[in-house]
C-alpha cells in the first residue's frame, strides 16, 4: 500500500532518531500484526508548536454560553463564513442584516452533494487531507481537513480526560495511545504523536486476519503498554477478551452507543474510567459523556450547539430535537447549522452546555403489546444495564420485535425481560446474536406507520 | 453590494456635471494637459487612502493612442470618488487602485471615455460599477435588484460574473483533485477515529 510520491519525510516531517526506534519497535515487534496501510501526523515544526498552544487553550477555555443567548463569537463568525465559503455565500444573504435562527440550515446531503464548496477561499490545497464516512442514511461523506485539525482532537481529548483527573504523562520511548478496531477491513498504521514527544501511536485491528498468531494479540499490546486505548463499543469488547496483563489509564470510546451495562463491565475489567465521546468526522469530540452533569458535556469552545425541531426552529432548553452546530476547529470546513441527523435535549450543568438523552439517527416509535407508542429512547433505557456491544431492534408489521445483538457479556434472558417489562407481557420477541454487522448499523427501525 | 449607498440619481448628476478639468486630455509624454498620477495623488489623499509613488506609475501611460481613453475614464472615476460620501466609507488605497486601475481599462475596452459621459445608460453603469466595486448598491434598492440592474447594464460587469464563476470553478477542480490525491486518502493521525 505504500506509494513511492509519499516519503517518511512527508509523514513525520520532525521525526527524530527516538521517534525513528519507535516506529521500528512497532513494527518490527515479533508479535506484531500485519499493519496494512502507512500514515503520519504530516506536522511540520511550526504546527507542533501551535498543536501545542491550541490544546493549552483548549484545556482552560470556558465552553459554553448563557442559556437562550448565544456565544460573543458566533456573529463574527457566520460573517466570516458568509464572506469566504462558497456554499453559504451562494444563500445570497446579508449575514449581518439576519439572526443567526434565521439563516438556512446545512445537511449531510449538502456536505455529501460538493465538499468543495465548504472549503473557504482562504484555504491553502496543498496539504488537505481527507476523511470518508460510509454513514448510514445513504449520504457517504468524504471531508476535507488538514494535519493540523487532525492533531488538534488531542487537545479535545486532554480536556475530556481532565474532568476524570486524567492527564497523559506518556512520552518519548512510551506508546501513547492504541486505536484498536475489529472489523474485517481496517486502515492499519503506527505513528508517534510529536507534541508528545514522539509517543507511540498504533491503529490496529484486533480481528484474527491481521495477525499472524492470534495469540499474538495480548502479547504484543502488553509489550507496548499504551497510556490509553481508543475504539468503540464493539472493538473494547474484544480487547476486554483478551488475556492483558497491562492496564490503560483511561479507554476513550466513540462512534456508537456505548451502553452503561458494557460501560461499567470495562472500567472493571481494565481498572479504568472509560471515557464515551460524541463525536464526529464533521465536528470531531463534541462531548464526553458525565454522569455528575447528567449527559454529554460540551467540549469546544468555539462549537454553538442548538436543538432543532423538524422546521427549523430552534427548541429552548429541555426539548428534545436534532444536535445542530455551528462553528469548529476544522478550518476546512466550517459548519453553519449544520444538522446532525444526531438527537438530545440541551441542558446546562454550572454553567457548561449538557447534551441530555443523546441518540443517534432520529426517533423511531415502537407499539408496545398494549397499542400503546413508546419512543426508541425507552428501549436504549430499558437495555441500560446489560453488556452488549452492539445490536438492533425491528418492529415488524405484524407488531413483532426482532433483537439482533453482539451480545458480550448479558443474559439472553434478562434482556428477553426488560423487552417484555417495556413492550408488555405477550410482546413476541425474537433474539438472534450475531458475531458482528458489518459496516454502519440504522439501531432502531420500523415497519408500521406511526399512528399518534 | 451588501449595504446601501446614495442615491443612484445623485452619482448620475454628478457625472453629467463633470468639470472640464476632469474632462481634458491626459497627459501622455508630451501630448494632454492633466496629469493623471497627481489626480490619483490628490484623490488617494482625500480619501484617507495613502498611495505611494512608484503605485501610480502606470497612470503616466507611455502611448497616447494605447492609453488615452483609459486614462480619461480613471480621470471621470477620481471625479466620481471625489464626492464627500466616498471619503465617507474610509475605502482602501488598493480599492481606490483598483477601480483606476484595471476596472478603467475594462470600460476602455468597450467604450470611448465620452460616451461615459454622454449616454444615459453608460452613466449609469459608471455609477452602479463605482457603487459595487465598494460593495453598496443604490439607495432604495435590494441586493438582487441592484445585480440584475448592474449586471443587464454592463458588459464589464457580466465578464466579471463570467470570469468569478470560472475562478470557483476552477477552485472547486483543485480542491477535489487535492482531496483525491493518494497523499489526501492517508489522511493524517487522530487519536480517535469515528
Amino acid at each position: 500500500m505504500s506509494d513511492p510520491d509519499i516519503s517518511d519525510r512527508d509523514r513525520y516531517p520532525t521525526l527524530s532518531a527516538h521517534g525513528q526506534s519507535m516506529l521500528r519497535f512497532l513494527q518490527e515487534h515479533p508479535h506484531a500484526p500485519i499493519y496494512r496501510n502507512q500514515s503520519g501526523n504530516r506536522l511540520t515544526l511550526e504546527e507542533v508548536n501551535r498543536a501545542r498552544a491550541f490544546e493549552k487553550r483548549v484545556r482552560s477555555a470556558r465552553v459554553g454560553w448563557e442559556p437562550q443567548t448565544e456565544p460573543e463569537w458566533l456573529r463574527a463568525f457566520v460573517e466570516e463564513c458568509f464572506a469566504t465559503v462558497p456554499f453559504y455565500r451562494n444563500h445570497r444573504l446579508d449575514p449581518t442584516r439576519v439572526s443567526v435562527q434565521e439563516l438556512p440550515t446545512t445537511s449531510r446531503a449538502d456536505l455529501s452533494h460538493d465538499i468543495a464548496a465548504f472549503v473557504p477561499d482562504t484555504v491553502p490545497t496543498a496539504r488537505l487531507i481527507n476523511f470518508r464516512t460510509s454513514g448510514t442514511t445513504g449520504h457517504p461523506l468524504l471531508l476535507a481537513s488538514h494535519p493540523f485539525v487532525a492533531a488538534s482532537y488531542l487537545a479535545f481529548h486532554k480536556r475530556a480526560l481532565d474532568r476524570f483527573g486524567i492527564e497523559l504523562r506518556h512520552g518519548r520511548g512510551q506508546v501513547g495511545v492504541v486505536l484498536v478496531g475489529y472489523q474485517q477491513k481496517c486502515f492499519t498504521y503506527v505513528s508517534v504523536t510529536p507534541t508528545m514527544d514522539e509517543s507511540g501511536l498504533a491503529k490496529i485491528n484486533l480481528h484474527p486476519a491481521d495477525w499472524r498468531d492470534p495469540e499474538d494479540r495480548a502479547k504484543y499490546l502488553d509489550a507496548l503498554n499504551p497510556e490509553v486505548y481508543t475504539g468503540d463499543p464493539l472493538s473494547f469488547s474484544q480487547l476486554a477478551q483478551l488475556p492483558l496483563k497491562r492496564r490503560p489509564r483511561a479507554l476513550l470510546s466513540t462512534s456508537m452507543t456505548l451502553l452503561p451495562g458494557l460501560k461499567t463491565e470495562l472500567e472493571q475489567r481494565f481498572a479504568c474510567p472509560v471515557l464515551d465521546l460524541y463525536s464526529m468526522n464533521e465536528a470531531g469530540p463534541i462531548a464526553v459523556a458525565n454522569d455528575a452533569a447528567g449527559g454529554h458535556v460540551a467540549l469546544q469552545d468555539r462549537l454553538f450547539i442548538e436543538i432543532l425541531d423538524p422546521s427549523g426552529a430552534r427548541l429552548p432548553p429541555g426539548q428534545r430535537g436534532e444536535i445542530t452546530l455551528t462553528g469548529g476547529f476544522n478550518f476546512c470546513l466550517p459548519l453553519l447549522r449544520y444538522r446532525t441527523g444526531d438527537y438530545a435535549s440541551l441542558g446546562f450543568h454550572r454553567g457548561e452546555p449538557v447534551l441530555l438523552g443523546l441518540e443517534g439517527r432520529p426517533p423511531v416509535m415502537f407499539r408496545t403489546d398494549a397499542g400503546i407508542w413508546i419512543n426508541n429512547i425507552e428501549v436504549t433505557h430499558a437495555l441500560k444495564p446489560y453488556s452488549i456491544s452492539q445490536y438492533t431492534l425491528h418492529q415488524q408489521a405484524d407488531g413483532s420485535l426482532q433483537l439482533r445483538w453482539v451480545r458480550h457479556g448479558a443474559a439472553t434472558d434478562a434482556v428477553r425481560r426488560a423487552l417484555e417489562t417495556l413492550f408488555g407481557a405477550g410482546q413476541a420477541i425474537t433474539i438472534h446474536e450475531v458475531v458482528r454487522f458489518e459496516g454502519k448499523i440504522v439501531q432502531y427501525t420500523s415497519d408500521l406507520p406511526f399512528q399518534p | 453590494m451588501e449595504n446601501q449607498g446614495p442615491a443612484l440619481e445623485v452619482l448620475l448628476h454628478r457625472i453629467a456635471e463633470t468639470p472640464d478639468d476632469f474632462l481634458a486630455l491626459p497627459k501622455i509624454g508630451n501630448t494632454g494637459e492633466v496629469s493623471v498620477p497627481a489626480v490619483v495623488h490628490d484623490l488617494c489623499e482625500r480619501l484617507g487612502a495613502p498611495v505611494k509613488a512608484e503605485a501610480l506609475a502606470s497612470f503616466a501611460g507611455t502611448d497616447p493612442k494605447k492609453d488615452r481613453n483609459r486614462l480619461s475614464i480613471a480621470l471621470l472615476l477620481a471625479w466620481v470618488l471625489a464626492d464627500d460620501w466616498f471619503a465617507g466609507i474610509h475605502p482602501t488605497t488598493t480599492q481606490v487602485l483598483d477601480l483606476l486601475g484595471p476596472t478603467s481599462v475594462q470600460l476602455a475596452q468597450h467604450a470611448a471615455s465620452t460616451k461615459y459621459l454622454n449616454d444615459p445608460d453608460r452613466r449609469e453603469e459608471v455609477a452602479r460599477l463605482v457603487l459595487a466595486h465598494f460593495g453598496y448598491r443604490p439607495a432604495g434598492e435590494s441586493k438582487a435588484q441592484a445585480q440584475d440592474r448592474l449586471t443587464s447594464l454592463s458588459l464589464v460587469e457580466r465578464e466579471r460574473v463570467l470570469r468569478a464563476a470560472r475562478e470557483a470553478e476552477a477552485r472547486a477542480r483543485t480542491i477535489r483533485e487535492a482531496l483525491a490525491k493518494k497523499a489526501a486518502e492517508e489522511s493524517a493521525d487522530k487519536w480517535t477515529r469515528e
